[in-house]
C-alpha cells in the first residue's frame, strides 16, 4: 500500500479511538467508533485475497451491528435523561443494550464468535492491531458507564468468556486463533472486576496489551503462524524460544511473572467484596488457558521438535524490524515486584 | 537474610561469566560457602524466632529446612556434572541458572513472613522445576510428567490464594509475626470448613497425600538427577512447612476436618510401601518411598501435638537427606547402564565395594535404623499417633515393617548376589560420586549426635 495512504488510514484509526476516549457527548463517541471501524477495514485487508475479504466482512458486520445497538442505547438514554453527556446511563434497558453492544465490540461471550475467525483471516500485524488497539475504545466506554452496568449480565458474560476462551483454545494449532481465544479469556477477566474496581480493569488491560504485543512481535520475528512453524525457531534464533517460553508463562498467569499481577489483584478485589466462589472458579478456569500455552512451549522451547533438513531454513522475504522488543519482554515478565505502583493508574 | 539471598542471586552472573573449565568449580565452591553462612541461623538463643526484618525471619522450624536447602545446591551441582558433560556450554549455564533460580525462590519461601509472599514464591518454585524436568529429562514421558506436576499443584494452590486473601480480610494482616499473637478460634460454619479445605489442599497436593500423589512418581522418575534431588528433598517439604505454619490459624476445625486426611495418610503409607515391594524401576521405588514417608509427616502435622511436630520436623530433614542420597545412588547406576531397571545391575558389591557401603548406609537410614534421625522422627510420630488413638500402632508398625522390607529388597537386589555378566565393564566410582555420598551421609550421621537442632519449635 502507498505509504502516505497507509499513514492516513492508520492515523484515522488512532483518531477514532482518541475521539471515543476523550469525548463527553454520546454522538461523538458513536462517530469515533464508526471512524475507527471504517478506517481499520483497509488495514485488515492489507493483503488482497478472499480470506481477508471474508474476515474483514465479518468484522464489519459485527462491529456495525454493535454500533447500531450502541446508537439505540444512546437514544433511549437521551429519551430518559434528556441530555447527551456521558455520565452513568439512566435507564436499565439502555444499560443492558449498551453493555451488549460493547461486549460485541470487545468479543465477550456470547458475542465472541467473530474473534477467532477474523483474527485467523488477517495478517499478523493487522491481528496485533485488532486484538490490542481495538479493545481500548470499548473498554474506555465501559469504564465510564461502570456505575450503572447490570452486575448479573456483566459477570455472566465475564465467566462465560473465561470458560469459552479456555475451552475454545484447546483444539487449536493456528497461532492467531490461539491468541484470539486468549484475548476472549482476558476480556472476561477484565470485565469481571469492572463494577468492583475499574482501576484494575485498566491494569489488566495494560498488562494484557504488553503481553499480547510481545507475543505478536515474537511471532512476526519468526514469521510463524502455526505451531509447527513456531517449533522451527530453535533452528534459527534459539533465544526467541526462551523469550516465547517466558512470555507464554506470563500470559498463563504464573507467579513470579507479571501476568500474575492482574489475576492476583482481581482475585483480591473480588474476595474483599465477599464473593469467594467466583474468583476461585475464574482462577481454576484460567488453568485451561495455561494448558494450551504449555503445549505451545512444549513444542517450541522445551523440546527439540523433529524436523526434516529442508524445513530448517525458513524463507524470509524481508528483514523484520522489531521495534521495542527488549523493553516489552522485560515489562511483560518482570513487573510483579512493582505492584504497589498501580496506584498511579487511579 | 539478605546475606544469603543476594549471594544466591549473584550465583547467576557468576555462572554466565565463568570460563568453560571453571563453571562447575566456581558454582560449587560458592554455593558451599553460602551453605556455611546459613549454618549460623541454627543458633537460636531464645525460643522466639530470629526476626531479621518485616519480610524475612527464621525460626527453629525454618532454619533446618533452610540449611538443608542451601546444603543441597552444591550437591546438586556435583551430581549433574556427568550428564551435562556433553552439552554445549550455554545449555550447561542455563541448567545451573535454573537451579540457582529455584534455590533463590526456595530460600525466600522458607523465610517469608507474609503469607501471600510465601504463596507467590511457593508458586514461583514451580517454573524452574518444570523447566528442569521437561527440558532436561531423558524419556518422552517427561512431557506428561511436567504437565501433571504443574497442574496438580496449581489446582490445589489457587483456592489457597483466595483463602489467604479472605483471611487477610478477616484478620487485617497476614504477617506471620502478628498472627502468632493474634490467634483466635475460627467460628464454626460451612464457609470456614471450605476455608480449611482451601488452605490445606495446596499443601496436601504438594506433600503428597495418598489420593493426590499421581504426579510424584512421574515427576521424580522423569526428572534429571538434580531435579529429582531437589524435588524429593525440598519441594515436598514445602508442603509440610506450609501445613505447619497454616494450621496455627485454623483451629478448631482441624479436630474434625483432619479425619479424612488422616485416614488417607494412614492407609496410603501402607499402600505405597507395599507398591515399593513390586517395583522394577529403581527411581520409581524411591519415589513411592517418599510418598510413604511424607504420609507420616501428614499424620504428624494433623494430630497437632508437641511431640508430633518434633517428629514431623525431624522426619522432614532426615527424609530429605536420605531420599536425595538414594536418588544419587540410583543415578550412579543409571549413568553406567542407562537403565533404571533394578535387576539389570545386580551384584554391584563385587564390582564397586565402596559404593556398596554407601548403599548400605542409605538403606539403613531409609528403614529408620537407630540412632539415626530418621528413627527419631518416625518414633516420635508413632508415639504421638499412639497417644491420639491406640489402634494406629497396628498400621504404623506394619508400615515400619514394610519399609524395612523394601529397603532391604532394594539393597539386596542391587548389591548382593552374583553380578550380571554384562556390567563387568562399567566404570569404577568417581571421587565426585563418593564425595557426594559422603556429603549426604555425614550431616545425617552427625545430626544423630545432636538432634535437638532439627526438632523444631516445640522442643
Amino acid at each position: 500500500m502507498n505509504p502516505l495512504i497507509f499513514t492516513t488510514i492508520l492515523m484515522t484509526v488512532l483518531l477514532g479511538t482518541m475521539i471515543v476516549m476523550m469525548s463527553s457527548h454520546w454522538l461523538m463517541i458513536w462517530i469515533g467508533f464508526e471512524m475507527n471501524l471504517l478506517a481499520i477495514i483497509p488495514i485488515l485487508m492489507k493483503k488482497y485475497n478472499p480470506r481477508t475479504m471474508e474476515a474483514s466482512t465479518k468484522y464489519f458486520l459485527t462491529q456495525a451491528t454493535a454500533s447500531m445497538l450502541l446508537m439505540m442505547a444512546i437514544i433511549i438514554n437521551l429519551m430518559h435523561s434528556g441530555q447527551w453527556t456521558i455520565t452513568k446511563v439512566f435507564n436499565p434497558t439502555a444499560s443492558i443494550i449498551m453493555t451488549s453492544a460493547l461486549a460485541m465490540k470487545l468479543g465477550l461471550t456470547p458475542f465472541h464468535f467473530w474473534v477467532p475467525e477474523v483474527t485467523q483471516g488477517i495478517s499478523l500485524t493487522s491481528g496485533l492491531i485488532l486484538l490490542t488497539w481495538q479493545k481500548l475504545a470499548p473498554m474506555s466506554i465501559l469504564y465510564q458507564i461502570s456505575p450503572s452496568i447490570n452486575l448479573n449480565i456483566l459477570l455472566t458474560m465475564a465467566v462465560l468468556s473465561i470458560l469459552v476462551g479456555g475451552w475454545g483454545g484447546l483444539n487449536q494449532t493456528q497461532l492467531r486463533k490461539i491468541m484470539a481465544y486468549s484475548s476472549i479469556a482476558h476480556m472476561g477477566w477484565m470485565t469481571a472486576v469492572l463494577v468492583y474496581n475499574p482501576t484494575l480493569t485498566m491494569l489488566n488491560m495494560l498488562i494484557y496489551i504488553m503481553m499480547t504485543l510481545t507475543m505478536f512481535m515474537l511471532f512476526i520475528h519468526s514469521s510463524s503462524t502455526t505451531m509447527l512453524s513456531l517449533s522451527h525457531t530453535w533452528n534459527k534464533t534459539p533465544l526467541t524460544t526462551t523469550l516465547i517460553l517466558i512470555t507464554l508463562l506470563s500470559m498463563g498467569g504464573l507467579p513470579p511473572l507479571s501476568g500474575f499481577m492482574p489475576k492476583w489483584m482481581i482475585i483480591q478485589e473480588l474476595t474483599k467484596n465477599s464473593s469467594i466462589i467466583l474468583p476461585t472458579l475464574m482462577a481454576i478456569m484460567a488453568l485451561l488457558n495455561l494448558y494450551f500455552y504449555m503445549r505451545l512451549t512444549y513444542s517450541t522451547s522445551l523440546t527439540m521438535f523433529p524436523s526434516t533438513n529442508n524445513m530448517k531454513m525458513k524463507w524470509q522475504f524481508e528483514t523484520k524490524r522489531i521495534t521495542l522488543l527488549p523493553p516489552l519482554i522485560v515489562m511483560s515478565s518482570l513487573l510483579l515486584p512493582l505492584t504497589p505502583m498501580l496506584s498511579i493508574l487511579d | 537474610m539478605l546475606k544469603i539471598i543476594i549471594p544466591t542471586i549473584m550465583l547467576m552472573p557468576l555462572t554466565w561469566l565463568s570460563k568453560k573449565n571453571m563453571i562447575w568449580i566456581n558454582t560449587t565452591t560458592y554455593s558451599l560457602l553460602i551453605s556455611l553462612i546459613s549454618l549460623s541461623l541454627l543458633n537460636q538463643p531464645s525460643n522466639n524466632s530470629l526476626n531479621f526484618s518485616l519480610m524475612f525471619f527464621s525460626d527453629p522450624l525454618s532454619a533446618p529446612l533452610l540449611v538443608l536447602t542451601t546444603w543441597l545446591l552444591p550437591l546438586m551441582l556435583m551430581a549433574s556434572q556427568h550428564h551435562l558433560s556433553k552439552e554445549p556450554l550455554i545449555r550447561k549455564k542455563l541448567y545451573i541458572t535454573m537451579l540457582t533460580m529455584l534455590q533463590t525462590f526456595l530460600i525466600m519461601t522458607f523465610t517469608a513472613t507474609e503469607l501471600i509472599s510465601f504463596y507467590i514464591l511457593f508458586e514461583a518454585t514451580l517454573v524452574p522445576t518444570l523447566i528442569i524436568i521437561t527440558r532436561w529429562g531423558n524419556q518422552t514421558e517427561r512431557l506428561n510428567a511436567g504437565l501433571y506436576f504443574l497442574f496438580y499443584t496449581l489446582m490445589g494452590s489457587l483456592p489457597l490464594l483466595v483463602a489467604l486473601i479472605s483471611i487477610q480480610n478477616l484478620t487485617g494482616s497476614l504477617n506471620f509475626l502478628l498472627i502468632q499473637y493474634w490467634n483466635q478460634a475460627l467460628p464454626d460454619s460451612w464457609s470456614n470448613i471450605f476455608l480449611w479445605l482451601a488452605c490445606m489442599m495446596a499443601f496436601m497436593v504438594k506433600m503428597p497425600l495418598y489420593g493426590l500423589h499421581l504426579w510424584l512418581p512421574k515427576a521424580h522418575v522423569e526428572a534429571p538427577i538434580a531435579g529429582s534431588m531437589v524435588l524429593a528433598a525440598i519441594l515436598l517439604k514445602l508442603g509440610g512447612y506450609g501445613m505447619l505454619r497454616i494450621t496455627t490459624m485454623l483451629n478448631p476445625q482441624t479436630s474434625f476436618m483432619a479425619y479424612p486426611f488422616l485416614m488417607l495418610s494412614l492407609w496410603g503409607m501402607i499402600m505405597t510401601s507395599s507398591i515399593c515391594l513390586r517395583q522394577t524401576d529403581l527411581k520409581s521405588l524411591i519415589a513411592y518411598s517418599s510418598v510413604s514417608h511424607m504420609a507420616l509427616v501428614i499424620v504428624a502435622v494433623l494430630i497437632q501435638t508437641p511431640w508430633s511436630y518434633m517428629g514431623a520436623t525431624a522426619l522432614m530433614i532426615a527424609h530429605g537427606l536420605t531420599s536425595s542420597m538414594l536418588f544419587c545412588l540410583a543415578n550412579s547406576n543409571y549413568e553406567r547402564t542407562h537403565s533404571r531397571t533394578m535387576i539389570l545391575a545386580r551384584g554391584l558389591q563385587t564390582l564397586l565395594p565402596l559404593m556398596a557401603a554407601w548403599w548400605l548406609l542409605a538403606s539403613l537410614t531409609n528403614l529408620a535404623l537407630p540412632p539415626s534421625i530418621n528413627l527419631i522422627g518416625e518414633l516420635f510420630v508413632v508415639m504421638s499417633s499412639f497417644s491420639w488413638s491406640n489402634i494406629t500402632i497396628i498400621l504404623m508398625g506394619a508400615n515400619i515393617t514394610i519399609t524395612a522390607l523394601y529397603s532391604l529388597y532394594m539393597l539386596i537386589t542391587t548389591q548382593r548376589g552374583k553380578y550380571t555378566h554384562h556390567i563387568n565393564s562399567i566404570k569404577p566410582s568417581f571421587t565426585r560420586e563418593n564425595a557426594l555420598m559422603a556429603l549426604h551421609m555425614t550431616p545425617l550421621l552427625l545430626l544423630s549426635l545432636n538432634p535437638k537442632i532439627i526438632l523444631g519449635f516445640t522442643y
